[in-house]
């Protein structure tokens, strides 16, 4: 139970403010890269028109999340931005899946990934194509919809939206690996935490990442339509 | 008669556990009860299929009971877990985590029938679709436990936070309020949720082949609808960390409080209503697929307005906290 909301940290004073750095996310972070990395190269080793098991994996991912991109995006943007969809769903899949493995942990319990990926894509993202596609002009007039007063709702209506993007996730996956350690604390480790890790590790993961992925996708498209 | 700290110590364990169980149970029990009604109603339409219909009922119970669970779950943990501190402040966190957790377990559970018990019913009407249907609900009714398990980080960072050394006045508002800015804010995106995986699986059962738009819109209207359960996490979470000056006046720790509460009370109809909202497109979704790209626009923009109440909420909230 003491292991609960430990965190160890990497303090370096920096001009008067200090920097710090959560060791244990970044080390998992640099492991769910790698585990990427590995899969995108097993699966370019043998392409073959008859796939191996890796290439079905990834040729369904992308079917997948290309298709996705494309209905709300349109195919332009879907052809620039279906990469990075994709990528980001695996790489919240196997940041959620982490932790069913010992003595990994999830980055994404900390809210520092999840603030993060929400902020590249609900925020950068979705309000640089709003600029682009829609010129700067049409895109500062919606934030006056539906008459002037509404400015600073609309502002923090913007805001809360990666706020909830990011909390939503953290929130989960953070809530999963709390109910995981204390019923297994509260079980003596017996019969419930394997069924607990399929639940909130697999399950919950899983779904999550989908939700995380396609939210970011809706919110880009809702910027430039 | 006069208490030691360590006798209100106990004292507050209990009260909090017995409240964290008792709000907890009044969720799944109503939640469960529609499903087994639905899957009367269910069977008496096709009897032949009466065991693949009481499987499904008891696997939708089984989720929709979980919010109870981590209710219990809490509640044992105060019943049990020695609590000793040399800091007031103790006795508000063992209150503010029970009522926290009870809160938060009402909605997820009332939520979590709904797409049970529309299940069961599709069942019935479409019994070729029954794994589709199975998986669609088993999804939805997970989703929905989200703000039950917003609850439930609240009622756990309460009680493993060191409040040593933290003024008594006014951080016993800020906790209290903490408990109950992330209790009560999951009542109505629990509910709300549920409505909204009822009708995707109403839909899936009448248009099995929509499978895939309508689990998508399902679990989009499922997000934004739980927009306003983040609100009240992140309302809970600034509150326990913010450290604030000892004051012995009365406002600065009312500020703290009514904060807490604004954000849990403005967040309810937010989500029930979003949840409407999102029932009625992903119900409308299956019935006319080609209309997909304008029924999600308007429903998120429809939620969006809706959910404006919310965001004053958390203004009212934040200004409370910051300005007050």
């Amino acid at each position: 139970m003491q292991e609960l909301g430990k965190i160890h940290q990497l303090i370096i004073p920096f001009f008067g403010h200090d920097l710090t750095f959560n060791l244990e996310v970044i080390l998992m972070t640099w492991i769910v890269i790698f585990i990427l990395i590995a899969f995108g190269i097993l699966i370019n080793l043998k392409k073959n028109i008859l796939p191996g098991p890796f290439q079905v994996v990834g040729e369904l991912l992308i079917k997948t999340f290309s298709d996705l991109a494309e209905e709300s995006l349109g195919e332009e943007l879907a052809k620039r931005y279906s990469p990075m969809i994709c990528a980001l769903f695996m790489f919240l899949l196997i940041s959620n899946w982490l932790g069913i493995l010992p003595h990994l942990e999830e980055p994404t319990k900390d809210l520092n990934t999840t603030l993060g990926l929400g902020l590249m894509g609900t925020f950068f993202i979705a309000h640089f194509e709003g600029i682009r596609v829609k010129g700067l002009k049409n895109y500062l007039k919606e934030y006056t919809e539906p008459f002037i007063p509404m400015i600073p709702l609309n502002i923090i209506g913007e805001l809360a939206n990666v706020v909830s993007i990011s909390f939503r996730l953290f929130g989960n996956i953070m809530g999963g690996s709390i109910i995981i350690l204390v019923v297994s604390f509260l079980v003596y480790s017996i019969a419930l935490p394997p069924f607990l890790n399929i639940f909130f590790g697999l399950f919950v993961g899983t779904i999550q990442a989908f939700v995380f992925t396609m939210l970011t996708t809706v919110y880009i498209s809702l910027k430039v339509r | 008669m006069d208490f030691d700290l360590q006798s209100w110590i106990t004292i507050a364990a209990f009260a909090g556990g017995g409240l964290c169980m008792g709000l907890g149970a009044i969720g799944a029990a109503i939640g469960e009860g529609f499903t087994a009604s639905q899957a009367s109603t269910a069977i008496s339409r096709n009897p032949s299929l009466s065991g693949d219909i009481l499987k499904s009922m008891l696997m939708g119970q089984a989720i929709a009971e979980s919010a109870s669970i981590f209710a219990l779950v809490v509640a044992m943990l105060l019943l049990f877990s020695n609590f000793s501190a040399d800091t007031w402040l103790m006795v508000y966190v063992l209150i503010s985590s029970g009522l926290c957790m009870g809160f938060g377990a009402i909605g997820a559970g009332v939520g979590a029938g709904f797409p049970a018990g529309a299940a069961c019913k599709g069942l019935a009407h479409q019994p070729a679709a029954g794994s589709r249907l199975t998986t669609n609900m088993l999804i939805g009714s997970a989703v929905c436990q989200t703000p039950a398990i917003f609850a439930l980080v609240t009622a756990f960072i309460l009680l493993f936070t060191d409040f040593t050394g933290r003024p008594v006045s006014p951080t016993w508002a800020a906790i209290i309020g903490a408990g109950l800015a992330s209790g009560l804010g999951a009542i109505g995106a629990g509910i709300g949720s549920g409505l909204a995986a009822e009708s995707g699986c109403e839909g899936i059962a009448r248009q099995p082949e929509a499978v895939s738009p309508v689990t998508n819109v399902m679990l989009l209207g499922q997000a934004v609808t739980q927009t306003t359960a983040i609100y009240g996490l992140l309302v809970s979470f600034i509150l326990i960390f913010k450290i604030v000056p000892a004051t012995e006046a009365l406002a600065p720790a009312m500020a703290l409080l009514g904060a807490g509460i604004c954000m849990g009370l403005g967040a309810i109809g937010p989500g029930i209503g979003e949840g409407l909202t999102a029932r009625d497109a992903v119900r409308w979704i299956a019935r006319k697929e080609k209309a997909i790209a304008d029924i999600t626009r308007v429903m998120l923009v429809g939620q969006a307005v809706s959910e404006s109440t919310g965001i004053y909420a958390l203004v009212v909230a934040l200004v409370l906290i910051f300005v007050v």
